[in-house]
This record gives C-alpha cells, structure tokens and sequence, in this order.
C-alpha cells in the first residue's frame, strides 16, 4: 500500500523514531526483568571484576559514597555488613561499587579505598570497585548512595532500588524497616518469586 | 497524660519502638517542663523550635486558638541554595517526616505546598527553593490546646545533611483565632500553594495511559487561558522526576511521563496539577490501556482465542456477500464453470487466490500491529483514510463496471486485475481483501478488536483467520469440482447477469465518491468525477482513433490521473484532521465530547454513542434503516436520551481511545448506557429497530418493577 498521505507518513516518522529510540533506552539503566548491562571496573586491590566473571552466579552490586548519611545509616548500625556477611557466606557475590568522580565527595584513591574497607568491617567479596569515570554508575542507572540491584545466574536484574522500605536517615528505624534486597534474595534462593522487584532508591546522588 | 496521647496521623510508620521510646521521654521531659511553667508563670515554652546545619525549624500556629478548625504549620527556614522536599521527593532525597500528637486536638494529615524540580547534577528532585511550610488542620477538643511533633528532615545542596528535632506547641483556645499578622501572612502565602480538590481545577483529566515505558496523562482545559501547568507524581516508585515531554493541542494537553525501570503494575495514581501560584490534587486516577501495558496472563481476553479466530473465519466469510467483494469473484468463478478447466489449472487458481488474499492480510495486519506498537492510534479501514488510495479504488471500480457493462472489452489487459487469467488470480485475492475490508461484516468486529488487544502471535492468527474466512469458499469450489457442478451450466445468464453486477459497482464508486468528499471537502466529488470522465473519453478516443492517437489518449490518462492523486494527497494536507463532524451532524446528534458526555451520565441520562465513519458501508446502512428514522428518533427524544454521533473517517485519536476502552478498533459500534449506568451495553452490529425498542422496553419494564 503507497503511504502517501501525511498522516501515514507521520506515523511512519513515529515507528522510525521509536525504532532508533529503543537501544538508546535500553541502555539507560539495569531494569527488572533485563539483562544487566556489562561492566569491568578494578577493585581497591588492583583485581579487575567485570560482569563475565560472575556468570551462573548471584551477585548483589551496591553503591557507595563513605560521607553520605545513608551510607552511614546502614554502615553505622552495622545493618550493611550483617547483609553482606550473610550471604556472601550462602555463595553470593557482593560488589560495592564507589563511582563518586575525582574531587567529589566520596571519591577514593585505591589505597584510601583499601583503608576505608578495613574501618567499614567491609565484607563484600572485593575491596571497593573504583569506577571514578562513573562507566559503571551510568550504565546501571544508578541514582543514589546506596542504590542495589541483584543480577541472578542468568545474568537478568531481578531487583533495582532500595535497600529497604523506609527512606529515614536515623539509624534506629532499621529493625522496623522492610529490607528489599534481603528479601528478594531469600524468596529467589528457595525458588519463589521477587515480591518487589523495583523501588524507589532513597539516599545521597552519586556524585558523578 | 501519657495515656491521653493520640496520633491521628502517624506520618512515621516505621520505628515505632523508637518513635515510642522518644515519645516517653520526650513527654516526661515536656511535662516537667510544663510543671516549671505553671509553677513559675513563665510566658515562653522551650523547644518551641528545631534547628540543624541549614535549616532552623518555627510554628506557625495563632496566638489564641478560636473554637473551630484552624491551619498551622512547621515553618522551614533554609539557607539560599539549598532545599528541603516534597512528599514524593523525586530520584534521591526523603520527605521530611512528622510524628505529631495531640491530646487536645484533632490533627489532620499534613498539607503539602506544591513543589518545584529542581534539577540536581544528574537527577531531579521534587521540593522547595527556599523557606516552607508543611501545613495541617488542627480541631481543638480541649484547653489549653497542647502539639507535640517528632521531626525529622533532609537539606541538601548537592551533599545532603540529615536533621532531627522535637518541637512542642502550647496555645490558650478561646472564642476565636488570634494571629500574628506576620505569621498569619506566612500560613496563607503556604496555604494558598496546597492543592485543591481536582474538582475545581481548570483542567481535567481526560486520559491516563501506559505503555511499556511511560505514561501518558491527557489532560483537556475547561478555561480559556492558555496555560500548560506543571504536574508533579505523586508517586516516586512508579514515575521518575524529570519533567514529562509536554505536546499540547488546541484542546488537550499530553505529558509524557518515563516510568521507574520495572515499575510494578499499577490500577491508578495520582498527580498535583500547578499554576505558578496554585495547584490541584488528583488522586487514584485509573490508568487505562491494560491493553498496551506489558503483555501479562491477567490482560487476557475474555474469549478464548479459539473462538475468536473461529469468528474470524466466519467474518471473512461473510466478506464474500459484499456488495464490492462479490462481482469480482463471481466473475473469477465464471471462468471455473462448466468444468472445462483441467484440474492442475483450478487448484493452481484456487491456491493462488488463496495466497493472494492471506498475504494481504497478513501484510495489512503486520502493518497494523507495527503502526500500533509505535503508538499509533489507527484502526481498521486505515487504508480508506488515504484521499489517494481512495481515489485509486474509485478508479478501479470505474473500469471494472464499465468493463461488466460491456462498454468497453478489457481484453487481457486490465481484466487481470478482475480476475479472468490464471495470473491474476493472485491480484484477484489481493483485491478482494482491500475493497472488502472496510466492509466489517458482523463477526469481524469482536475479532479486530481483540487482535489489537492481544500478543501479536495471536493478532496475526486473527487476522489470518479472516483471510482464511474470505479464501475459503472460492478454495473450495477450486478443489471440490463436484460442488462445481453443483452450480447453473454455463449460457447466456452469465452475460447477464455480469451486465447486472455492474450496477453495485457503479454503487461502489459513488459510494467512494463520498468518502472521497467527506476526506478532502466538496472538491473530492470534483476531482473524482473529472478523473472518471478523463478514463471515459480516453476509451472513447482510443477505439476510434489509430496507433499514436491510442497512445495519445493514454498518456493523457495517465497524466489525469496522477495529477488527480496529487490533488488528492494534497487537499488532504490542507484540510488536515478532525474536519467532518461538526458541521455535518444531523439535529439531536452531538459530536463526541467525553466531558459532555460524562456530564449526561452524572445527570443520570441515557446515552446512546454511535461509533461510525464515512467508509464503513455497514454504518451508513445501519443509519439509514434504523438510526435516522422517525420512529428511532421519537423514541430517543421520548425517553431524553443524549445521542452522539462519533465520526472516526478521520481518526479522532479521542474516538480511536473510546473505541479501545470498549474493546475494539474499528465500527460500526454502538454503546448504550442505560439511565444511571456508568458501563455500556453493546448492540450488534447490525442494527434493527425492534434492538433500539427493546432498550426502552427493557428500561420502562424495570422501572415498574
């Protein structure tokens, strides 16, 4: 059929419009459901950990920025490690990942970052990935200090947001809060499905 | 004391233990502190303010309380540059959070003033440039009137600073309110900036849609200012912050809305619609399209699709009997009769045929789905919205009912397109499935109108199905020989009866005509008629001139007919959308206008919608027999129905998006809301007088009831 009138030719500018919108859309940002996007950032010890090397494997990423007062929330309380410990130690990997750019808060030299690791009781499966030109940061859509997301074996997100469901800065409302990232894990660990698989993510912006 | 503590609205949900513990202290603190006051007849509470870096924290609150409700609030005092948030902060940020009691009052939930984004780096925040107020009503049931708020806070520049604080309110409660006039100045200016109801707001909700990554709120303005205000989400895990794309119209005003990356499935949501002085709160609006949400098992059809592609084949079936499908096969068949044609040769024509009519099927389907799944708002009959391709048509028909009236042998030219070779038996198929298809027959519309609705695996079955429909009776007089001979012996009746069938495609080309007319205005009839009357004097010419004369008159034909196209697709341009309804709906009809039809359905009036296009040739049946008829007409005026008259020839986005709340894409459809009921009835697609009777009898049967 000739498309000639204006009304299909605009449509046609539409479908072509979308058509070269969608990659750039997909890129944006890690999304339930998606493939997360690939990365490969070196850690505070010099080792180099990109998405390849976590294949068949769960892994957590988690963002980070030492001064942001909900950093200092869940590390303060200790609620952050206690994740960490918990299920680094059932076989799941746990990057925490700083992408504040030089000369911004947050940002650290690898041997800061080494230090930093040791005073936080950091127990992720690596020091800090330092992703100063915030590569990582951008592709995951990463927004805010602490932003989390879980990739599973598939190498599909299956959460993207909060850590919990209580966006307060005051370190005593943890018990009370509803962790989202524990739960998605707990309910994909025995076979069932992620009741919330997006959320806001609260905090501090990354200081790209 | 501790006991009499009520919070009406704990904005802090979480914590409660805290909360709790703080609570306790805070009122035994508070207490010996009113203990000093009494004893010492001190005028001055303490910890009447909160302060941290950036921010210092004031009542707002009269002097004496009056005995009625009365607004307060929490006076934020912020360092330039930097911001404290809105209810829905936006991509990073929290909103403050009040744990306010009251033993001596009633407390409403807190006032948000409306906010501003403020674009921070890479994000974009939802809050307050500057100083605030965070606002609630407050009922004293007792004296003196006593608060006591738990705050807690966010300022932030680019870093962020967590605040916390107490503050305590003691007030006298007498015959009425006393204010400072500064404070007082200071709860307007805020009070003023609250959201309204939605229902006094200029601009109203018309739709909310989503897709696979954004939503699409509509709204229409009731005023004439030409304003496009600002609307904020109230709902920061569905919505990103960032401002919407704006496309505005003379009527509405669209704001296109990113979604959360794996946003959950939502029924409705709610925004805050702003001026730069004022807003308007809407909550719960209900988002439609499940239609175009992500395909998930709950957005199903309620047919299973077995049926509804059994529809589809009935409905192409039915095609065969239309007026501009049926000559042209009838003339194929008449080449099959008699059982001349060897077998190979007829099941070849059969299979072609076939193939014809489900690969125009399938491409005009594919077509539809891919314009759809760019967010198209078209339906089917599209095709006929093209002044050119109508024109083409007109054109067509023309040649093929001069050639049925025998004034003019094709020979083997352009009889292949009519179908008498074996290689236009292809073309033959092709054909039949363009000129059938704005012809919806009976079945077809719940069929279409699902297919739009499902995955598009089962929307090509659908549409498929329809062609398999149309294909199939020709197919089988190809591949049965017995059942074709079962059919009249050849003889002079063919010729006949060929001459006859002229006549409904002269009734075709006029009918083209006029939707010619109704897409370009009075020059359609025209140009049309002058591009007919070109062919005929070119046939004229060639019989009765030689070689280069033939040549001559066809070329001239050919000139004629593409600058008549040209005009065509112009005119087209120039009158643009949305021409035909307005001046050319009949007296008691109304042009579609969703507002003034929800109105009717508040005043509890019947509604009667009337879902029609120019090219839809079962509409205009349906209009003529039933619809305009006197006794219809008396009988809708009887009972005070509002009647409307939505005329789709052009695609009124607005009639696409009603059409798809009913579960179709394409007309005739005809929807009766009964006094009182918010959802139609829908009749069928053809109309008879006694459907339209039986309503009333219905309606006046129950109400005696």
């Amino acid at each position: 059929m000739i498309m000639k009138n204006n009304r299909a030719r605009h449509l046609f500018n539409i479908v072509c419009a979308l058509m070269l919108a969608v990659p750039v859309l997909a890129m944006a940002a890690a999304t339930p459901g998606a493939k997360a996007p690939e990365f490969s950032e070196v850690d505070a010890a010099g080792k180099t950990h990109s998405l390849e090397n976590y294949k068949g494997r769960w892994l957590v990423l988690e963002w980070f920025n030492k001064d942001c007062p909900y950093v200092k929330k869940h590390y303060g309380s200790g609620n952050m490690q206690a994740l960490q410990k918990k299920y680094t130690g059932q076989d799941i990997n746990w990057l925490t990942v700083i992408s504040s750019a030089k000369g911004k808060q947050g940002y650290l030299e690898p041997a800061q970052a080494a230090e930093v690791a040791a005073s936080h009781n950091l127990n992720a499966s690596a020091p800090f990935l330092l992703d100063a030109d915030g590569s990582m940061g951008r592709a995951y859509g990463a927004k805010t200090t602490p932003h989390m997301f879980i990739i599973n074996p598939e190498g599909l997100v299956v959460y993207a947001g909060a850590i919990d469901d209580n966006d307060s800065a005051n370190p005593a409302v943890i018990p009370s809060s509803a962790n989202y990232v524990a739960a998605a894990l707990d309910a994909s660990l025995t076979g069932g499905a992620v009741e919330v698989a997006s959320s806001r993510a609260y905090g501090c912006s990354i200081k790209y | 004391m501790i006991a009499g503590i009520r919070n009406l609205n704990p904005d802090w949900g979480q914590g409660e233990d805290r909360v709790l513990i703080r609570n306790l202290s805070n009122t035994i603190v508070h207490g010996l502190l009113l203990w000093i006051t009494c004893c010492f007849s001190l005028g001055a509470l303490a910890q009447d303010t909160a302060a941290g870096d950036h921010v210092s924290v004031r009542w707002l609150a009269p002097e004496q309380f009056g005995q009625g409700r009365d607004t307060v609030g929490l006076y934020f005092d912020v360092d330039p540059g930097w911001h404290v948030y809105w209810r829905n902060a936006g991509d990073s940020g929290a909103a403050p959070k009040f744990d306010r009691s009251s033993a001596s009052a009633e407390i409403s939930e807190i006032l948000w003033p409306f906010p501003v984004r403020l674009p921070i780096e890479h994000l974009t925040n939802l809050g307050y440039e500057g100083d605030v107020a965070y606002l609630f009503d407050v009922v004293p049931t007792s004296a003196p009137l006593k608060l006591h708020v738990n705050l807690e806070w966010l300022v932030c520049k680019v870093d962020c600073i967590p605040g916390f604080g107490t503050m305590s309110l003691e007030r006298p409660v007498g015959d009425i309110a006393r204010w400072s006039p500064q404070d007082l100045a200071a709860r307007d200016r805020f009070l003023s900036r609250v959201p309204k109801n939605s229902a006094e707001s200029p601009w109203q909700v018309d739709t909310l849609q989503r897709d696979s990554d954004q939503l699409r709120l509509t709204l229409r303005h009731h005023s004439d200012e030409y304003f496009t205000p600002h609307v904020f989400p109230l709902d920061g895990a569905l919505l990103v912050a960032s401002a919407p794309d704006v496309q505005r119209d003379a009527e509405r005003i669209t704001y296109s809305f990113a979604l959360m990356p794996g946003a959950p499935a939502t029924d409705s949501t709610g925004f805050v619609v702003a001026t730069t002085s004022e807003a308007w709160q809407f909550d719960d609006i209900p988002i439609d399209g499940a239609s175009t949400r992500n395909p998930s098992p709950k957005s199903a059809p309620a047919q299973p699709l077995w049926l509804l592609i059994l529809a589809a084949i009935a409905g192409g079936g039915i095609l065969n009997l239309m007026p501009c499908v049926f000559p042209v096969l009838s003339i194929k068949l008449f080449g099959l009769m008699g059982g001349r044609t060897p077998a190979p040769e007829r099941i070849k024509t059969g299979l072609l045929y076939s193939a014809g009519v489900l690969a125009t099927f399938a491409l005009l389907g594919g077509l539809l789905l891919a314009l759809r799944a760019g967010g198209a708002a078209i339906g089917w009959g599209f095709q006929l919205q093209s002044a050119p391709v109508v024109l083409a048509l007109i054109l067509l028909f023309w040649l093929m009912a001069l050639s049925f009236s025998g004034v003019y042998e094709f020979g083997h030219r352009l009889m292949n397109l009519a179908g008498r070779s074996r290689g236009g038996s292809f073309a033959t198929g092709v054909l039949a499935v363009f000129v059938a298809a704005p012809c919806t027959g009976p079945f077809m519309g719940a069929a279409l109108g699902a297919a739009t609705l499902l995955p598009t695996p089962s929307a090509m079955a659908i549409f498929i199905g329809l062609g398999v429909g149309l294909a199939l009776p020709f197919a089988l007089l190809c591949l049965f020989p017995r059942l074709l001979r079962r059919l009249p012996q050849p003889g002079p009746w063919m010729e006949t009866l060929r001459q006859f069938l002229a006549f409904p495609l002269y009734i075709t080309v006029i009918w083209l005509l006029w939707v010619l007319g109704r897409l370009v205005g009075e020059d359609g009839w025209l140009l049309g008629s002058l591009v007919l009357l070109a062919v005929v004097f070119a046939l004229w010419l060639s019989q009765h001139l030689h070689r280069i004369g033939k040549l001559f008159a066809w070329l001239s034909v050919f000139v004629v007919v593409a600058l008549g196209l040209i005009a065509a697709d112009h005119l087209q341009g120039e009158r643009g959308p949305a021409i035909t309804v307005g001046n050319s709906v009949p007296r008691g009809w109304q042009p579609y206008d969703r507002p003034a039809i929800d109105a009717a359905l508040a005043r509890g009036q019947g509604v009667f919608i009337d879902y029609t296009a120019a090219w839809c040739i079962t509409c205009q049946v349906n209009k003529k027999l039933v619809l305009d008829t006197d006794e219809t007409a008396a009988l809708f005026a009887k009972n005070n129905v509002y009647l409307v008259r939505a005329d789709w020839t052009d695609q009124d986005p607005a009639i696409t998006a009603a059409l798809a709340e009913l579960g179709r894409n394409s007309v005739p459809v005809y929807a009766w809301y009964a006094p009182g009921e918010k959802s139609p009835v829908l009749l069928p697609q053809i109309l008879q007088a006694s459907m339209i009777e039986a309503l009333f009898a219905e309606s006046s049967r129950s109400d005696n009831e």
